[in-house]
């Protein structure tokens, strides 16, 4: 038997449209990023209807007080699944799908540089997810919160399965998520243009790069953690159990070592998003590439320096209390750098309000509001007072939703065209905006108010205090809001994608290389690629600025 | 691409070995646990997995030169040695089952199998890993050279030796030398 | 600014300062929301601006601007004076509210339990359980523990919140100016009823504290009537003497709360119900449907031994 050789093509491979009907088998077993790119945001978007849903069945149960549509044990299962969830298996393959759809385009590369390990971190990520909600139907879903504590979590405490699902089906979804990282660092470091240097790389695809290693270096410590839980709980090991020596602030420690990164890897490819977003509809350069850049290495970096401010109420001292502010601190000045360089961008512009120029705009003012109630919080005092109270739902609400889901479905905006062929109307996409933006102010700005006034969070009920049972009503008629609007949403990808106005291959006049190519790209993405001396390469071709020495 | 893969492994292990570490002295292994340790026996097998790496490197140099068959032979007693103290470790195990110290007797069984455990997990996966090489190479893949899977493998199968030279400092020698 | 302090200050909210700790933390918070709110406008009214005088013109490209280096350094240079001035102001409110404990004794140490407080005073060995009585005008000292999992004490008028690990002893500093009741909630997610561990602390000039603990540090009160001594019987004879400690007598279980002296409390259930009999009867007959999930079971009492327990409790001032 001669050695193992794959053949090689023996002509050009066929210039197939993605979107053409090609049957399930053909999706399920594909390796093609864009296609395994689609179905990561299919993925995020089944679990943000399911997510969404455990929400508004809890925000029912918290719009009057001492309220019994839920008890307690259901309410707890809610909110927990609502949190893991929405991290785990909506926002992380929402970034991910936009991560390996469009680094390699961006980077004019055909392919992945792992293009099977692309396919199966997708499937392992998304076996994982179904294991988590599989609990549901083995004695119920986890209920010790997202963040799952020690000893709550051991098993004498949470004698039923649900917490163990949590733990595999984590490490399954951590499983996935690295790889995927693994495979978008070698393929940015690899596979660019010849002609692309590093300096010219578009900000998405740096904010792509410093995310992968961001999660190379966080999932290590929850890896960690659940390994430890699991032998607690099924081998009675004793890591977090205090009457044997154990330490359950080691679980915080090793939790919040990776759950402060975390948020990081959630809203930096949002932030390499919002970058391309305002340039192109400002019709300029992103104002302080370097400064954008350098700003996401240093919140990468900082964001293992930080993780204490999530224990600050757990009595460590003032000295280690002190050193985590000073870090959380530092953390916020270099986000604070973005916020007003993507406004200098927009300084002196043209700009072109479509749909997804508005998501990017509405981030600017909602993660503002929720970068500041962060920054309240790396103020330990302010911390005393209001950690875990509703003003953490609201700061975690402004940042999660109005931060990193606003840059996704700015993205989501500004690349359908690019993805699926078709335009999505820009009034009916300007309907979604609104509607989504009212109802989430309505439900997560009250929040603020409830967590001055003392409501804790994660509680199945409250007694009738004046003022609570008014703001939790409105809080609950938001989320409604909110669940219609992404029905709304739905229905216009759907209805678009079929039915809508065939786009374009530049449908915006933008000016990176995924623009390049068709609506959707062909299977393979490029035929030829123009050198490259600007991080705007497209632009650059359009301008006829090649070679250029590019003061403008 | 391995290196990134090495590199979160390692954190991995930073986390295992830092559990170890600061249950050591917070609130401390009873003295009794650490003394059914056999430094001497793990020692020897530490040896084999140490020089396996050697042997490796034996490996990926004759691979380089085209020297297939010494390829095959330094391979083949890299896969020996690494077999060796897997052994050695599931007789230390061994013994300490039969003195009842398992993962759920104390905190130094929590913490001494799943340091140790999670590293000879690490260790099977590399003998698997050296196998499927080792069958490659009797299948003629690495006939000429440009191969880089020899490297690939190697870099993982150093890390392993790496991770256990510190897990053995800090389990077995440190508390030698605190004794005294 | 007066009048939206005082809307805040007719709803509950963190910012009545009950404690001189809160004073601090506030005063704190309001610098922070003056400094945030200059943030906040700064970017909208930034925002606005372009949104209006940037609209998109049908001309050519717009002059391609990169790099400001003014620009630059103000939007890091003042940010983080800004970030400075507030991490100096974090050290010494910290230091001012809580500083560390050396040696000191507790005053009082709370017990965090699923889904009760217990609350012990060294100083006259008094054990009891959900309602607080601290005294005023005086820097006690709270030495906060867990009996299980984590749980975390928090009066949204005293300021700081603090948390209970089990197996370590934290503490909390509070200087309370004047008598009332200040109510909170435990603020760590601990289970199925965390929602019902809400906290009742009674404040009380040193005089009345001092009265209420004497009273508490007797033992129980000797029941006179036929159906309460019947429901002593009772209480001493089932499980409940295995569970609750009556001081005084031959319960001393230390698994639920203490009942010496449960009729001196205004609620029950920490917090769920108000201490009538009424409710001690739906309470006793059926646990689980008022507080699911609590440690005490579903007894299956009839309705005499129901009356005559209540009977019995009610004699427990």
């Amino acid at each position: 038997m001669g050695p193992v050789r794959l053949p090689r093509p023996q002509s050009e491979l066929p210039n197939l449209n993605v979107s053409n009907d090609q049957g399930l088998l053909q999706w399920i077993s594909t390796v093609d990023h864009k296609q395994i790119g689609v179905m990561y945001l299919l993925f995020s978007v089944l679990f943000l209807c399911i997510g969404g849903l455990a929400a508004l069945l809890f925000r029912i149960q918290l719009a009057l007080p001492n309220n019994n549509f839920l008890g307690p044990e259901m309410f707890n299962q809610l909110f927990t699944m609502h949190g893991t969830t929405m991290i785990f298996f909506v926002l992380t393959p929402a970034i991910l799908g936009f991560s390996v759809y469009f680094t390699p385009l961006m980077i004019g590369a055909n392919e992945m540089a792992f293009p099977r390990l692309n396919a199966f971190s997708l499937w392992i990520a998304f076996f994982g997810a179904l294991l988590l909600y599989f609990s549901f139907l083995n004695g119920g879903a986890p209920d010790g919160g997202w963040f799952n504590y020690a000893p709550l979590n051991e098993k004498q405490y949470a004698s039923g399965n649900g917490i163990d699902y949590y733990c595999i089906g984590l490490l399954l979804g951590g499983i996935g998520t690295t790889s995927t990282a693994i495979n978008l660092i070698v393929t940015i470091l690899k596979c660019r243009a010849k002609t692309m240097d590093m300096r010219h790389l578009p900000v998405f695809v740096w904010m792509v790069l410093v995310n992968s290693f961001l999660i190379l270096a966080a999932f290590p410590a929850i890896n960690a953690a659940l390994c430890m839980l699991l032998l607690d709980r099924q081998l009675q090991a004793h890591f977090f159990d205090p009457s044997m020596g154990g330490s359950p602030l080691l679980w915080q420690h090793l939790f919040w070592l990776f759950g402060h990164p975390e948020v990081y890897i959630l809203i930096l490819p949002s932030f390499g998003i919002l970058s391309e977003v305002f340039q192109v509809f400002s019709r300029k350069p992103i104002f302080g590439y370097k400064l954008l850049v350098g700003s996401g290495i240093v919140i990468a970096l900082l964001a293992f320096g930080v993780w204490m401010h999530h224990m600050f109420a757990a009595g460590l001292g003032i000295t280690i209390n002190g050193f985590f502010s000073a870090s959380s601190l530092l953390i916020g000045v270099a986000t604070g750098v973005k916020i007003f360089s993507w406004i200098a961008t927009m300084w002196g512009g043209s700009l072109r309000f479509t749909t997804a120029m508005m998501f990017a705009c509405a981030f600017l003012v909602e993660f503002t509001i929720g970068g500041l109630s962060g920054i309240s919080f790396a103020i330990v005092p302010i911390d005393w007072q209001l950690t875990d109270t509703y003003y953490v739902v609201a700061h975690i609400h402004y940042v999660f939703i109005g931060g990193s889901l606003f840059g996704l479905l700015a993205g989501l905006f500004y690349w359908f065209p690019k993805m699926s062929g078709r335009m999505i109307p820009e009034r009916n996409g300007k309907i979604f905006f609104w509607l989504f933006v009212i109802g989430f102010n309505m439900t997560f700005l009250v929040q603020h108010a409830l967590g001055a006034m003392g409501m804790s969070r994660r509680v199945y009920t409250y007694p009738d205090i004046p003022g609570y049972g008014t703001l939790n009503f409105i809080s609950t008629c938001g989320a409604f809001i909110m669940g219609m609007s992404v029905l709304y949403l739905l229905y216009l990808l759907m209805k678009n994608k079929r039915h809508g106005k065939e786009a374009p291959g530049d449908p915006w006049d933008a000016y990176t290389l995924e623009w390049m190519t068709t609506s959707p790209p062909a299977l393979k993405n490029f035929g030829a690629l123009p050198p490259v001396f600007s991080e705007r390469p497209f632009r650059d071709l359009k301008t006829e600025r090649l070679g250029k020495k590019n003061i403008n | 691409m391995i290196k990134l893969v090495v590199g979160t492994e390692a954190l991995f292990f930073v986390v295992l070995i830092f559990g170890y570490v600061y249950f050591a002295f917070n609130p401390g292994y009873s003295p009794q646990a650490l003394r059914l340790l056999n430094i001497r026996s793990t020692g020897m097998f530490s040896l084999f997995l140490f020089s396996s790496s050697f042997t490796y490197w034996r490996a990926e140099v004759n691979f380089d030169k085209g020297k297939l068959f010494r390829l095959k032979v330094w391979l083949t007693i890299t896969i020996l040695l690494g077999c060796l103290f897997l052994f050695g470790q599931g007789r230390e195990y061994f013994n300490l089952f039969r003195e009842n110290l398992i993962v759920s007797s104390n905190l130094f069984g929590t913490s001494f199998f799943t340091l140790t455990g999670f590293h000879g997990l690490h260790v099977f996966i590399g003998l698997i890993m050296l196998s499927i090489v080792l069958l490659l190479a009797f299948l003629g893949d690495f006939d000429r050279p440009g191969s880089s899977v020899i490297g690939t493998v190697g870099i993982y199968w150093h890390f392993v030796d790496i991770v256990w030279f510190f897990v053995f400092s800090m389990v077995y020698v440190l508390p030698h030398f605190l004794k005294q | 600014m007066t009048y939206t302090c005082q809307i805040l200050l007719t709803i509950q909210s963190v910012f009545e300062s009950a404690t001189v700790e809160a004073e601090k933390v506030n005063a704190l918070t309001f610098r922070f929301i003056i400094a945030g709110s200059f943030i906040f406008l700064l970017v909208v009214g930034l925002l606005i601006y372009v949104s209006v005088k940037f609209r998109a013109k049908p001309d050519a490209e717009p002059i391609q601007v990169r790099r400001n280096k003014k620009a630059e350094v103000a939007m890091i240079g003042i940010p983080f004076l800004m970030v400075a001035f507030f991490f100096y102001l974090t050290i010494k409110t910290m230091e001012a509210t809580e500083p560390p404990v050396q040696n000191q004794k507790p005053d009082i140490i709370i017990v965090g339990h699923q889904w009760w407080w217990e609350a012990r005073y060294p100083v006259k060995n008094v054990v009891t359980a959900n309602e607080i009585h601290i005294p005023v005008q005086k820097k006690v000292l709270l030495q906060l523990n867990s009996g299980d999992v984590i749980h975390d004490w928090w009066v949204p008028s005293f300021g700081p919140k603090m948390d209970m690990v089990p197996g370590i002893n934290n503490y909390l500093w509070l200087y309370i100016r004047k008598p009332g009741i200040y109510e909170g909630t435990c603020s760590e997610f601990c289970g199925v009823q965390h929602a019902w561990m809400r906290i009742r602390v009674i404040a009380q000039d040193t005089g009345d504290f001092q009265r209420w603990l004497t009273a508490e540090a007797m033992p129980a009160l000797q029941p006179i009537t036929g159906p309460a001594r019947s429901g002593r019987t009772i209480f001493m004879g089932l499980t409940c003497a295995g569970c609750h400690t009556i001081k005084g007598t031959v319960a001393m279980g230390r698994a639920g709360p203490d009942l010496t002296h449960l009729a001196s409390r205004e609620t029950l259930l920490s917090g769920k119900m108000e201490n009538t009999d009424e409710n001690l009867e739906k309470w006793l007959s059926h646990p689980q449907k008022i507080k699911p999930g609590a440690h005490m079971p579903d007894f299956i009492f009839n309705k005499d031994t129901i009356t005559a327990l209540v009977a019995y409790l009610h004699t427990l001032q």
